[in-house]
């Protein structure tokens, strides 16, 4: 039978937070918008040297499975979830995310649909320009029934 | 856990160390940027684990937020040393994990490592607010049971599973409640 023993540490954190001073939360949530704006050029070029080293990778992508072309192309998309909310491109971390699904899928099934990545990669491009446009939401609905083709497979 | 934006409800960071752990450039950026504007002022910065496992060892951290490192996951391995192998009280620090994506072969390795909570990237401020609120609430009680050292991990007692209770022949529960400070059964885990 596994021994199980429970402890309760009391974190500083609970007090800090309750100190004396402190922001209002209304104050520190604008505050935090701000600094995320005055990231946003550097965001966007990042975002932007990630997709062309994706599509960089996926051109040398053969027309068989292998997994680690599949491996390398996951690596440089994981990377850049997170930058489209920040660059007001929020359906291009939906798309990466999509993106990382079908790979992981792919290579979890040992399977290979060149298309179904083109199609995202193209996406993810065509959604850098759409910013919030709403037709980025279809866009990404339909990478979405893409990837969801393997999640099961 | 929702928190009203519009909230004037105050909440004090500025004296709490905070250990950043992202391998990314941007994920660095948003992070920082995200918990100044929030409040925190003492960063560590860390871009490696073992960045991260030096400042561990040297300072005493109040909160962790650390990024599982897709595609290596090493940042669930950061975590899980940090539970293992740090001294009190940074091995009962509150670790909030952010992912941008995690594959299928890291999910149990995200959920074991002994993270407060996991965050889905992209993150509003407002949802790192609450999560930071969250995990410092007093009276979460941590596990060591097995190969698990965390947080426990129940977020509701739903009590024993439907229909039978107790059996009659099952051995009594081992489990001990034991007070976290001074805690003399830990000093064996002292980080090497």
């Amino acid at each position: 039978m596994t021994a199980v023993r429970f402890v309760f540490p009391k974190p500083r954190l609970a007090k800090l937070l309750k100190m004396p001073g402190g922001v209002p939360v209304a104050e520190a949530l604008e505050r935090a918008q701000a600094n995320l704006d005055t990231i946003r050029p550097t965001c966007l070029a990042e975002l932007q040297a990630l997709l062309e080293l994706t599509e960089a990778r996926f051109e040398a992508m053969g027309q068989a499975f292998d997994d680690q072309q599949l491996a390398d192309l996951y690596a440089v998309a994981v990377r850049g979830i997170g930058g489209g909310e920040v660059c007001k491109t929020p359906a291009v971390d939906l798309a990466l995310t999509s993106l990382c699904d079908l790979l992981d899928h792919l290579r979890t099934a040992r399977r290979y649909d060149r298309e179904a990545i083109a199609v995202h990669v193209q996406a993810w491009r065509m959604l850098m320009a759409m910013g919030e446009q709403p037709g980025a939401a279809a866009v990404v609905d339909g990478l979405r029934k893409v990837s969801a083709r393997y999640a099961a497979a | 856990m929702a928190l009203d934006p519009a909230s004037r409800s105050r909440y004090n960071l500025e004296d709490a160390s905070v250990l950043l752990l992202d391998d990314t450039t941007m994920g660095m950026a948003i992070l920082v940027q995200i918990v100044t504007g929030l409040g925190a002022k003492k960063l560590y910065r860390c871009t490696t684990v073992e960045m991260a496992q030096q400042v561990a060892l040297k300072h005493e951290i109040d909160l962790a937020i650390v990024d599982g490192m897709a595609p290596s996951g090493m940042g669930y391995d950061f975590v899980k040393w940090m539970r293992t192998s740090c001294q009190e009280p940074n091995c009962y620090t509150p670790v909030i994990i952010t992912t941008a994506h995690t594959p299928a072969t890291d999910v149990v390795r995200a959920r074991d490592c002994g993270g407060h909570i996991i965050v889905k990237k992209p993150f509003a401020p407002i949802v790192m607010l609450e999560r930071i609120i969250w995990v410092a609430k007093e009276g979460r009680p941590f596990l060591f049971s097995g190969d698990y050292v965390g947080p426990d991990r129940r977020f509701r007692d739903e009590g024993p599973p439907g229909g039978a209770g107790r059996r009659r022949e099952d051995q009594p529960a081992n489990a001990v409640l034991v007070d976290a400070q001074p805690d003399a059964q830990l000093q064996p885990r002292l980080a090497s």
